[in-house]
């Protein structure tokens, strides 16, 4: 045999069998990191070895099948997110068939026309993909050019449109013509300024009767050795709601059972799960956020390699030494703050995201989860700005007793909205529903203290925000300005006919 | 009152989705033309109930509430054509059977324009005769469509001056009785 052939030989069964290693990495279980196509947009790391979350469709499902399976994993996970935004361009409103010229432009019924994971070179804020003048594509021909529409707009590039704080793709709740101009004439800062979610959260009261106190607590006798912990507890709004140690220690034995149940049963360090049996929304939606989104019920779980071997025939054929390399490798089931993208402290790395990791387990202090928590471990210029700006002052005035509660501002306050749910206040913990574009937190949170125009002008100022809002906005976005025009000022300059009011906005 | 709204659309969609089986059936003897006109006679029919049932009643008679563009804002009622669209919209989530949309020559929002060559003619065709319906079949995406366009008239003085008062209407002198613009029902041809 030649040498030629030899190395021919060598090739092919090399070849061979690094396609036989991919597909059975593909198909049936193993380390599949090698696999990946391109880095993964932030966020979603924490999950792309669970590839099948995303790629549901199976390995070898056609283009089609395995594109409708992704734009439903993406839905899976962000509807509530674009309900809550009021989505302006909704997937539904592009499925009927006379938008159909417009499928070939941009393909709004996919969340993947703009949306596309693994294409890191490409990858803008928000994980969008297409170029930034991506309105473009529906906005600017014949009736639905909107340089002619708005005159205003005539010298306007598309690329311009969502990068200046006058349009965003599916949140324009606090951006739309008729909004600003309601809201055209407010102060820069309230007369009042308070956030009024926060008041309410912390001016509410718990039902106090049955609140245990210090010496009643109910626990093994060792874990009533510290007197900080009974502290903590007895001033907590879980003593105050009368839940005792073994509500969340040994819940099972919490109600009517005796001492020695409890103890038979007790748990030094309970898991995320009892949290949840109470605070049910906070941990559904914390698992929809980047601090949980591992914990998410949607991510796929690591896969099986017996079962995948036997749906293949090779059930039992193969060695348990050789199934055991099909083996998923299995990350951490909560995220790690050294796994983060963002600048963390890196004494923190070792840390992993849960309940406890904010909340102190005792004192259950949401002041400390509002700022300390945070700058714990977030190390970016933005955090460490905040600590002597103008909104950190009035959270230490509030905190210290010294100010009215809501008029601080905590990092929570505008990165963890709080909304009233059956008439309590609670916090939806998927910090994303606030965080980009930033102007989705002008209606929840800026406008209970400032004007609409200095929030718009605030947000779209990058210096602004890394100083955190220390100063004044060096940037004025234009859009009030025009709206007023238009509807108010100058509406024949403007295309627009006169604002009157419709008969049906006559009567309370 | 947001209970009655959301059991009336229910009730809308549940039949509009029971018809759409009837679409089809187009291919298997009922007629493209006889299907387009018994959505139309339930959209249609749902439509002015709100209308009147709902809207009128409670906005102009028993003056309880408003009704307005931005409705969540307002905590207001929406208004019987955004009723209209978000059934259909919630139609389309559900079925690629049959579509409809409520269209105009001179819309308030431009997306609402003719989009096709056949929404064109058929609208420009029911603005000259509101007594005739337009029927008519094209070619969209390599699939080939039934299409029914029907009169829209402003029936009420409110869809008159709304439309001829709004900032974004191109037009300011719409009377009652006039076309505003029309349904557009679209059936895939098996």
């Amino acid at each position: 045999m030649s040498r030629n052939t030899l190395l021919w030989i060598l090739g092919i069964a090399g070849t061979l069998l690094a396609t036989a290693v991919a597909v059975a990495w593909m198909t049936v279980g193993g380390d599949r990191g090698i696999l990946l196509p391109g880095k993964t947009t932030d966020a979603h790391h924490q999950i792309e070895l669970a590839c099948e979350t995303c790629h549901a469709a199976g390995a070898f499902a056609n283009a089609k099948k395995a594109e409708k399976a992704l734009n439903k994993a993406c839905r899976g996970c962000h509807e509530a997110e674009l309900k809550a935004a009021k989505d302006s361009h909704p997937p539904g409103k592009f499925r009927n068939p006379r938008m159909a010229a417009y499928w070939e432009k941009l393909d709004a019924r996919l969340c993947t026309a703009c949306h596309v994971e693994h294409r890191p070179e490409t990858t803008r804020t928000s994980a969008v993909t297409t170029p930034t003048d991506f309105c473009v594509a529906c906005h600017s021909e014949e009736e639905q050019d909107v340089r002619v529409n708005r005159p205003s707009h005539a010298s306007l590039a598309f690329d311009t449109c969502a990068s200046s704080g006058c349009h965003n793709y599916h949140d324009n709740q606090a951006l739309y013509a008729d909004f600003l101009v309601r809201h055209a004439d407010q102060p820069w800062l309230a007369p009042v300024p308070m956030h009024r979610f926060s008041a309410q959260a912390q001016t509410r009261t718990f039902r106090t009767e049955a609140a245990p106190g210090r010496g009643d607590a109910v626990a093994p006798e060792s874990a009533l050795r510290d007197p900080a912990i009974l502290d903590a507890w007895a001033g907590s709004g879980h003593a105050a709601a009368g839940e005792n140690c073994a509500a969340c220690h040994a819940p099972a034995a919490a109600k009517r059972a005796g001492l020695a149940e409890i103890e038979a049963q007790w748990v030094e360090a309970p898991d995320m799960a009892v949290c949840e049996d109470c605070h049910r929304w906070q941990t559904k939606t914390f698992a929809r956020g980047r601090h949980g989104m591992r914990q998410h019920p949607r991510v796929s779980k690591p896969r099986n390699p017996r079962r995948r071997l036997a749906a293949l025939g090779l059930g039992g054929w193969l060695p348990e030494a050789a199934v055991a390399r099909f083996t998923d490798p299995a990350p951490p089931r909560r995220m790690t703050v050294g796994e983060a993208r963002l600048p963390m402290h890196a004494e923190t790395a070792h840390l992993s995201l849960h309940c406890g990791s904010c909340h102190r387990p005792h004192a259950v202090d949401t002041e400390a989860a509002a700022v300390e928590a945070c700058a714990s471990c977030h190390n970016d210029p933005h955090t460490q700005a905040y600590f002597g700006s103008p909104h950190h002052a009035l959270w230490e005035a509030e905190v210290a007793g010294e100010a009215e509660p809501g008029t601080g501002v905590s990092c929570a306050t505008c990165h963890l909205e709080k909304v009233e749910r059956r008439g309590n206040i609670a916090v939806n913990h998927n910090q994303n529903d606030l965080l980009r574009p930033n102007s989705k937190m002008i209606r929840p949170v800026c406008l209970d203290c400032h004007g609409l125009g200095f929030s718009l002008d605030a947000l779209a100022d990058p210096g602004l925000i890394a100083r955190n809002f220390k100063g004044k906005p060096e940037i004025q976005v234009e859009s009030m300005a025009w709206a007023i025009r238009r509807t108010v000022e100058k509406p024949e300059e403007e295309g627009a006919g006169s604002r009157v009011q419709s008969p049906w906005r006559n009567s309370p | 009152m947001n209970r009655n709204l959301f059991r009336q659309t229910g009730i809308t969609c549940c039949v509009v989705v029971a018809l759409a089986g009837t679409g089809s059936a187009a291919g298997e003897g009922v007629p493209y033309r006889q299907v387009a006109d018994m959505l139309y006679t339930v959209v249609s029919a749902d439509r002015e109930v709100y209308t009147h049932m709902v809207v009128q009643r409670l906005v102009e008679d028993q003056q309880v509430i408003s009704a307005s563009e931005h409705f969540e804002d307002d905590a207001a009622l929406p208004l019987p054509a955004q009723m209209f669209r978000f059934g259909a919209e919630k139609v389309e989530e559900q079925t690629e059977d049959f579509s409809y949309a409520l269209l105009s020559l001179w819309p308030i929002n431009k997306q609402n324009g003719p989009a096709t060559e056949l929404e064109r003619e058929g609208l420009e065709r029911v603005a000259e005769n509101p007594e005739e319906n337009f029927y008519g079949e094209e070619e969209l995406a390599g699939q080939r469509y039934f299409a029914a366009v029907y009169p829209d008239i402003a029936v009420a003085e409110a869809c008159a001056s709304c439309h001829n008062n709004h900032k974004d209407s191109p037009r300011t002198d719409i009377e009652v009785g006039d076309v505003l613009g029309g349904v557009v029902i679209r059936l895939p041809m098996l």
